[in-house]
């Protein structure tokens, strides 16, 4: 999951009447992107930006999280609270605590809560008859055991306790980015999520209303969208984002040198996995600096046992970016297997990886 | 029971394909209603060829729905001619995954689906009632050994793989057997190539 700092500002998450909530919470969200550029409003008063990159730009989290206080002193006067966390659901609760978590310490942090943070009265009431107080002894329950006893909504809550979901089912709200849109003056076809180009018709509705019945079925990570944005390998190129969650329009249209051309992977792994490349003596081969490869390889080894004899390769394609980071060389490799498999390699930090299929 | 449905022209009972599909299928297009089946092995293109039978429908604004494929490569479908906006993804529908298909057959007109385990005759059975209910057309990714419990309406079998390369990847051919029900009940054999140099389906 990933690490989130999260802003609470309790006085912009009550919408005033004469309006003047949307107009800071745009103008604080506006001033939040000018250090965050990936700063996201999930709902009235709640803010969260991915803190990995800005904590290592500005040298520390503590650093982050102060510049994310003083910027809300500074635009809208109200004091913040804010939280690091990993997930959406910890880190709101982080904010709310004011509190940093150290890498790790969210899964203890998460069980010590009380029930009552998952927001259903109901179920922490028959919770403490049963004994459970905190999220962790409800989290220890076997989600069969809670499936007998309680709804589907239970079960969802459950996963969030235990961690397997990061987020609430009505934790963000999901028609806010387009009301800041609107009050923004942008009314441009084709930027609400799922792209309904002004033309929204009766089948978008039907598709709308299949979509919330698998997120209440599955849960909120679980349906995705995609987008395309600028990139030279379709690792990079690809985004699959939870569905409702606000799109980035990307109109990308610049060149990409060195870009892996068509056609592509029909499955990209978005978790890559270690192969070995062997030549004729077995011994291994590598990508080494100069941007060519130690052997001819002849053999890929998925795993110990899974050898594959490889009936022709091309590349490596060296790619060019970020060179001042030594771990980032990377090189593609296309490979073609005995029975007529394709697949996608690429060499990154000394080991080769799959990541991609072409099925 | 019967129950009454509105009179529907024989054209919007079809959902269009594109090259080469268009000319192999009886009729031109998939049929509302219809289930697909298309085998291969992993790695043979069989991922590909599911997705090259959205693309038409796609591109002429339906909505898809795509079950249980667990890394989907958004590039690849992009450059075969899907439009993503009208694209649906439940990568890991964890156990739940013939629900899943039944939440969206309600909702999207096409839903590709990879079942994780061997599919049971009565959800089988379910399924296709659905489809056939809600006039969608269902595409089922099997592997020979794991394949469809029931005859489906049309069936696409990819009997072997071959890529054409030059300094790189340029072109798979692929051996498909169609067959099916009815108007396809004949099996015929052809070549496509998929993907191309455009990593788009094209006819021989």
């Amino acid at each position: 999951m990933e690490r989130l700092l999260a802003i609470w500002v309790g006085e912009l998450s009550r919408e005033k009447p004469d309006g003047s909530t949307l107009r800071d919470s745009l103008a604080l969200l506006d001033a939040l992107c000018v250090f965050c550029p990936f700063a996201e409003i999930v709902r009235l008063g709640l803010y969260v930006l991915p803190v990995r990159g800005p904590s290592r730009f500005f040298g520390g989290e503590e650093k982050v999280v102060a510049m994310a206080s003083d910027t809300v002193h500074d635009v809208t006067g109200y004091e913040a609270r804010v939280g690091i966390a990993d997930g959406l659901f910890c880190a709101e609760l982080a904010a709310r605590e004011q509190r940093v978590l150290a890498p790790g310490a969210t899964a203890s942090f998460r069980r010590a809560q009380s029930l009552e943070v998952l927001g259903r009265k109901d179920l922490t009431t028959t919770c403490r008859r049963l004994g459970l107080y905190t999220l962790g002894s409800f989290a220890d329950v076997a989600p069969a055991r809670v499936g007998e006893r309680f709804n589907k909504h239970a079960l969802e809550l459950h996963r969030v306790a235990r961690g397997e979901v990061g987020e609430l089912a009505g934790q963000r709200d999901l028609r806010l980015a387009q009301r800041l849109r609107n009050l923004r003056g942008e009314h441009e076809q084709g930027s609400e999520q799922l792209g309904f180009f002004g033309q929204r018709g009766a089948g978008d509705d039907r598709a709308f209303a299949a979509a919330h019945r698998v997120r209440r079925r599955l849960g909120a990570d679980a349906l995705l969208v995609a987008s395309l944005q600028g990139g030279r390998v379709p690792e990079d190129r690809a985004t699959l984002v939870p569905w409702g969650s606000p799109l980035v329009e990307s109109r990308d249209r610049a060149p990409w040198p060195g870009q892996i051309r068509a056609p592509s992977p029909a499955t990209t792994l978005l978790h890559p996995v270690v192969v070995q490349l062997r030549d004729a003596n077995d011994a291994p081969v590598l990508f080494d600096a100069r941007g060519v490869l130690s052997a001819e390889p002849t053999t890929l080894l998925l795993t110990h046992y899974a050898r594959r004899t490889i009936l022709w390769h091309a590349g490596p394609w060296p790619l060019v970016e970020r060179w001042w980071s030594r771990g980032r060389r990377r090189a593609h490799l296309q490979v073609v297997l005995a029975l007529g498999e394709a697949v996608l390699l690429v060499a990154e930090s000394g080991r080769w990886w799959l990541v991609g299929i072409y099925d | 029971m019967a129950s009454l449905r509105p009179v529907t022209l024989a054209k919007s009972r079809m959902l269009p394909l594109g090259e080469p599909w268009k000319a192999l299928v009886p009729g031109g297009g998939l049929r509302r209603g219809a289930t697909v089946v298309v085998e291969a092995s992993p790695g043979f293109g069989g991922l590909s060829l599911a997705l090259s039978l959205l693309t038409a429908s796609s591109a002429n604004g339906h909505w898809a729905g795509v079950v249980g494929v667990d890394d989907p490569g958004v590039v690849a479908m992009a450059e075969l001619g899907m439009d993503l906006r009208r694209v649906l993804f439940v990568p890991r529908p964890r156990g739940a995954w013939a629900e899943s298909v039944a939440d969206l057959l309600d909702g999207v007109d096409l839903v590709v689906v990879r079942p994780p385990s061997r599919a049971s005759h009565g959800v089988a059975r379910k399924i296709m009632d659905r489809v056939r209910e809600r006039g969608t057309v269902l595409i089922v990714l099997s592997e020979p050994h794991a394949s469809w419990p029931l005859p489906p309406d049309l069936c696409f079998a990819i009997t072997e793989a071959r890529w054409a390369t030059s300094s790189r990847l340029d072109a798979r051919y692929l051996n498909v057997r169609v067959s099916g029900r009815g108007e396809a009940g004949r099996a015929s054999e052809h070549v496509v190539i998929l993907p191309n140099r455009k990593g788009r389906a094209a006819a021989t």
